[in-house]
């Protein structure tokens, strides 16, 4: 596991994490067995830096945000966000989760389709005792902060673009102030242009509030732009891990070596 | 120079509810090469899918076509008038996006080859010979077509999916963003299939996709599309390179490159929904360079033989 220097203080910590689903094999006898999808990963991840988890589908990425969102309860290891430990209490994990900021992968499922983005934007915020004015004032904050002007609060999703609703995904998981942010694959349902957007405003972000950036995604050149430490998912492993450039200028596995080859510009 | 596709002035729209017409491909001339690579580029909404069918003639009852669509000498679109008879699946066949959901569950590979090839005439023994040969190019054994779609992973059911499109003897592919639903390192593999297919057979493949970075990687000719227009058109590596549009300048500049940060420009605003009309140049709201001219003058140059639908290109500060 790669160790930042003098960081003890981690803001999240994976720890020998194996995950996965209980699945039902044999109807006759109900017999359910296991099926691993995360084993044995470590992860940690420090105040205001940003790490990029890339991996194939069905690597396990997904299932990782769950584990550290305290959606999927890991079979053996722990989850820490600032030494706490998620699962070891509900109340443990209502404190964490109020911590983190998330951003799901699909922007046109993400919202609630029958109230407007006002509403959606609103509801973090109903568990901390706010003002009605001081509501409006933060989600005003919040779309300004997103690029995007104040009508469209009045909007339902329907009428909102794949990279407009994308952007109130990102102004919701912002609402809070989170200490860490979550991207599902921030991009991979939008076109380049929308893309080169999101990802220009994600950095904007980041450099406005320094919180810490964990972003899951299958494209390398994207996490370029997003993370400063990469973390190669194959099969539920970790099986590289290091700084951008290292991994990308030196791959030492098979796989990572056939990825970043795959996005050179050489003609085939 | 044998034309596998040419379109004249073609436009094509989708009726809405109120029998208006939604016009979503708009006026292209298009000459697609005999045994080329052809890549049709472009984000979403921009008319690629919809022309992609009109080759492979699989255009929904409910569109409206105005100008001409020639294949293979054969015209198959004069303005309402749509004769695909003898083309569809026969000159042209279409290669979709997803395999999983478009083979047949309930069919064999087998059974699924057998229903194209007896169409040729072919008896079972040599259909059998003709599918296995077919799939050793695309390196899948024999002992695929006794399974199921089910049965295979993507990456197979991809290359089954490009061989039932050969099995028909058709001469021009079309293949629908056959990378978008595979991970990231196949997707090499998978172009340089298609490299193989086309040398291997000859064929014309007309490659639709929104990763230009991949148009640039795999085909000879790219056509990049926007509003239903295609703006410029050339050789893929000298577009890629040298682009004249800025259409087609932005899009090359906002795609990350790995290896190479550069600042990612960012194209203000979105695409226009599908059917705008106007007069002038649909990218004018865009465009970095717009000038009052733009509004209601937009003129298609030849320019190096590259074809680009903007009266001032960026020649100067692109050569020098």
């Amino acid at each position: 596991m790669l160790e930042t220097p003098g960081g003890q203080d981690y803001l999240v910590k994976v720890e020998n994490v194996t995950a996965g689903y209980l699945s039902v094999t044999s109807f006759s006898s109900l017999t359910k067995t296991f099926t691993p999808v995360l084993r044995d990963i470590n992860l940690s991840l420090r105040d205001g830096e940003r790490v990029a988890v890339i991996g194939e589908s069905g690597s396990g990425k997904t299932t990782l945000l769950k584990v550290i969102l305290g959606l999927l309860k890991p079979v053996k290891g722990r989850v820490l966000i600032e030494g706490l430990d998620i699962y070891s209490s509900r109340k443990a994990w209502l404190r964490a989760v109020k911590k983190i900021g998330y951003v799901p992968q699909d922007p046109f499922k993400a919202l609630d389709p029958r109230v407007k983005i006002k509403t959606s934007l609103m509801e973090p915020l109903e568990t901390s005792r706010y003002s009605r004015e001081e509501v409006n004032r933060l989600i005003k904050e919040a779309v300004k902060l997103v690029g995007l002007p104040e009508e469209v609060l009045e909007y339902y999703p329907s009428s909102l673009s794949g990279g407009m609703l994308q952007r109130v995904l990102i102004a919701r998981a912002l609402i809070n102030r989170p200490k860490l942010f979550l991207l599902d694959e921030p991009t991979s349902s939008l076109d380049v242009s929308t893309q080169a957007q999101i990802i220009n405003l994600i950095n904007t972000i980041y450099h406005n509030y320094k919180m810490g950036i964990l972003l899951v995604t299958h494209d390398l050149a994207v996490a370029q732009y997003l993370a400063e430490r990469v973390i190669i998912l194959r099969e539920g492993r970790v099986i590289e891990e290091g700084f951008f450039e290292d991994v990308i200028l030196n791959p030492r596995h098979e796989y990572t070596r056939l990825l970043v080859k795959s996005y050179m510009m050489e003609p085939i | 120079m044998v034309l596998a596709v040419e379109s004249k002035g073609l436009s094509i729209g989708y009726l809405d509810e109120e029998d208006r017409v939604l016009w979503v491909v708009k006026n292209v001339d298009m000459q697609v090469r005999e045994g080329e690579i052809y890549c049709l580029v472009g984000e979403s909404g921009c008319g690629k899918t919809t022309l992609g069918s009109s080759i492979a003639g699989v255009l929904p009852p409910y569109s409206v076509t105005r100008g001409e669509l020639i294949i293979y000498g054969r015209r198959v679109i004069k303005d309402d008038l749509r004769s695909y008879e003898g083309v569809r699946g026969k000159l042209t066949s279409y290669i979709p996006q997803n395999p999983g959901s478009s083979l047949s569950p309930y069919m064999r590979i087998w059974d699924q080859f057998w229903r194209v090839l007896r169409e040729q005439g072919l008896n079972e023994k040599t259909a059998k010979e003709r599918a296995t040969a077919i799939l050793k190019t695309l390196s899948l054994g024999q002992g695929v077509l006794e399974h199921y779609p089910h049965e295979l992973s993507g990456g197979m059911l991809q290359r089954v999916a490009i061989g039932l499109s050969l099995a028909t003897g058709a001469k021009v592919l079309v293949a629908d963003e056959p990378t978008s639903s595979v991970d990231a390192h196949l997707k090499l593999q998978l172009m340089r299939l298609f490299k193989d297919v086309r040398d291997n057979y000859g064929v014309t493949i007309v490659l639709i996709t929104h990763d230009i970075l991949l148009a640039g990687k795999a085909c000879d000719r790219v056509a990049v599309m926007y509003a239903g227009e295609i703006v410029e058109e050339g050789d893929s590596i000298s577009v890629l390179t040298r682009p004249l549009h800025p259409y087609t300048k932005l899009l090359v500049d906002v795609v990350p490159l790995l290896g190479f940060k550069k600042t990612l420009a960012s194209i203000p605003g979105e695409p226009p929904k599908p059917g705008l009309l106007r007069e002038g140049c649909y990218f004018y709201e865009r465009c970095p360079f717009r000038d009052e001219v733009c509004l209601n003058h937009v003129e298609t140059q030849v320019i190096d033989g590259r074809r680009v639908k903007c009266w001032k290109p960026l020649v100067d500060k692109t050569t020098s």
